[in-house]
């Protein structure tokens, strides 16, 4: 059984060590280890903390989609040679991560694929300040990006108004995820572990009309000028298997780079059953998701990511439609 | 070849590693957790020596003398002398991070280790004789020359450099840009190897300042071993094991390689035996297989140890293998 990965990201201030500190207090139950980065704070001396460096092993010549964290292969590595096994693993980055070899790590090293699974990018943001961090920085865009999980944390800090405001704004550059108002990092936990976050058709379960959001919160949030937005698309009908492959094939060589995750679910003509897939940069990974049962067949495709050309990506998948 | 499994024993957890005495009285077996076992070649407990906090590290004995060397994710290091009680002769912190592996030089005047970005070298009474820290990530594998005990190479990001004890820059330096995992230092002192993250190999002939890239495995490479003469150079990187030939003045380079079939899962340990062409291949589909290479790729023995085998050690003289499993078992195999 793989054993699940929860994702800490979040900038510097903005409440990651305390939301650690109470996942590690509470009386969960859950053996978890934690690596965090060299420059972590935890307090914590009963669960096994590993400091570590943020190292990028560029496995393909400097490629953004290849790069992998070393220092989590080896660690990782280090502890599923443990008979007492963990539960799960929490990493916490530092606040100018990038979550993309992190994630990439969990799809790219076959060791890790075999052994874990991303269970959620959970991104803690400082509602006083996550405003200038948007505008100014490239790492806090993609952090929010990338997460399935959002803390809006700090909200005592500030006026009712303006979370409402920051709110839209993170839902207008990610669609996907969810957003949790803080105060404290205080949240139930089955909130950020057990979020099941690279898995589509556990998302739109929780909430059937992520699409439409998405949609209505780029919309209303055009003034910002967003370059990190969400991009859904919905089609009724079948999908034609091998034109469907060959666009995203096509789309992920040629925009891997500004893409940082996608999300879907197809019906694909003769296919019995729904594929569910999902992708970060230029990795895609499809996989069954059952029968379709009584469900009207339909395709949902999320794109989270840098400039994306909204009409493009819409024109694209409607000529994949059988 | 016949095979004859002359005794079992049982380690507390997955056999990280297992390293022989000069002498040949007992291997040391390190398991991830608990305690490390001392063993004679008939499988009886020498002693047991109290494991490190959150975890071991590889073990390593001495080259010349009943000495061995331990180390842990507590960061410490202990050095523990024939008749081996519980309480080390002397036990030193190197840091907080993990410690993963040690290796003595092959004089044994120097002990080397990494913690993080450092590569610390120790002189035998456990004092730090140097460190070379100018690596820019954690140190991920280091191996001494054989031939030139004051040089050591180590591997960091990809490709690896090469230091001499009382110089603080290295005297070469291979960088690929890549990522490596593993170090070797061929016996006649011409060869580094790096196993890398990117299914590869590169060989590294510092001497010519010439650099090989083999490319083609399956998956990392995560088992390196050069035969005692240098002129072979096993590699495993998926079920295959690829035999490179590193004699002539181009080593591996244009020459097709030997490549041994037989394992169904990756290879992840390996050993030639001292002064013969025997080279036992540990894989993660639980099979011991002991080949010939110079004259068959086929397989001369197979033993299945039940789960999947983590490390491999031949005893110095005598044709006796010692296998570790990720089950935690040891077992003690004499080869005919």
């Amino acid at each position: 059984m793989r054993t699940p990965v929860t994702i800490l990201t979040g900038f510097l201030g903005a409440g990651k060590t305390t939301l650690l500190n109470r996942i590690l207090t509470e009386q969960h139950g859950l053996r978890i280890a934690v690596i965090e980065n060299e420059f972590g704070e935890i307090g914590i001396d009963h669960e096994l903390v590993v400091q570590s460096d943020e190292e990028i092993f560029e496995m393909n010549n400097g490629c953004i989609c290849c790069t992998v964290r070393g220092d989590l292969i080896r660690i990782l590595g280090r502890l599923m040679k443990r008979r007492d096994k963990f539960d799960r693993i929490l990493i916490e980055t530092t606040g100018l991560a990038d979550p993309g070899p992190v994630v990439q790590t969990f799809f790219m090293d076959d060791d890790m694929k075999e052994q874990f699974f991303v269970d959620a990018i959970v991104t803690v943001v400082d509602a006083m300040h996550i405003h200038l961090h948007l505008n100014d920085s490239e790492e806090a865009r993609e952090q929010v990006a990338f997460a399935d999980v959002i803390l809006l944390n700090k909200c005592d800090l500030v006026p009712g108004a303006d979370v409402d405001a920051l709110d839209r704004r993170l839902r207008g550059i990610n669609a996907l995820a969810k957003v949790y108002r803080t105060v404290n990092g205080d949240i139930a936990l089955d909130k950020v572990l057990h979020v099941g976050g690279f898995n589509l058709d556990h998302a739109m379960e929780l909430d059937p009309h992520f699409l439409e959001e998405a949609e209505h919160h780029e919309h209303h949030h055009h003034h910002h000028e967003e370059d990190v937005t969400s991009v859904g698309i919905e089609a009724n009908g079948d999908c034609d298997g091998r034109k469907l492959n060959a666009w995203l094939s096509e789309l992920v060589r040629t925009q891997g780079q500004d893409i940082f995750r996608m999300k879907g679910v197809f019906s694909i003509a003769g296919n019995p059953d729904r594929i569910i897939f999902q992708g970060v940069h230029m990795l895609i990974d499809g996989a069954n998701g059952g029968p379709w049962g009584d469900r009207p067949r339909e395709n949902k495709l999320v794109f989270i990511g840098r400039n994306l050309d909204r009409a493009a990506l819409t024109t694209g998948f409607r000529a994949c439609l059988a | 070849m016949e095979l004859q499994k002359i005794a079992n024993a049982r380690a507390h957890d997955h056999v990280l590693g297992l390293s022989g005495s000069s002498d040949g009285s007992m291997f040391a077996a390190t398991p991830s957790q608990g305690a490390i076992q001392l063993l004679r070649p008939d499988g009886s407990i020498a002693a047991e020596l109290p494991g490190h906090g959150m975890g071991n590290g590889i073990s390593a004995f001495h080259p010349l003398e009943p000495i061995l060397a331990t180390c842990g994710a507590d960061g410490k290091i202990r050095i523990y002398r024939e008749p081996f009680s519980v309480t080390p002769e002397w036990e030193l912190t190197i840091g907080k991070d993990w410690i993963e592996k040690l290796a003595w030089s092959t004089d044994g005047s120097h002990l080397a280790t990494a913690i993080g970005k450092r590569l610390v070298i120790l002189d035998a009474m456990g004092a730090v004789v140097q460190e070379f820290a100018s690596h820019r990530g954690s140190v991920c594998d280091f191996a001494w020359n054989p031939r030139q005990p004051e040089e050591i190479a180590s591997v960091c990001g990809g490709g690896a450099l090469m230091w001499r004890l009382g110089a603080d820059e290295p005297f070469a330096r291979f960088d690929w840009g890549g990522a490596s995992l593993l170090a070797s230092w061929s016996p006649d002192g011409r060869w580094v190897v790096t196993g890398d993250q990117t299914p590869s190999v590169h060989l590294y002939d510092h001497t010519r300042d010439y650099p090989l890239h083999i490319q083609g495995y399956e998956t990392k490479v995560k088992a390196l071993a050069f035969n005692s003469a240098s002129r072979k150079l096993a590699t495993g990187g998926g079920r295959l094991v690829t035999v490179w030939n590193c004699t002539g003045k181009t080593g591996p380079e244009g020459t097709m390689p030997k490549q041994l079939e037989g394992h169904t899962g990756d290879c992840v340990a390996l050993a030639y035996r001292r002064g013969s062409d025997w080279l036992a291949s540990g894989g993660a589909d639980g099979n011991l297989i002991f080949f010939e290479p110079e004259s068959s790729t086929r397989p001369r023995s197979v033993l299945a140890l039940g789960s999947a085998v983590a490390s491999v050690a031949w005893h110095p003289s005598e044709p006796l293998l010692a296998a570790g499993t990720d089950a935690g078992d040891i077992v003690l195999i004499r080869v005919q």
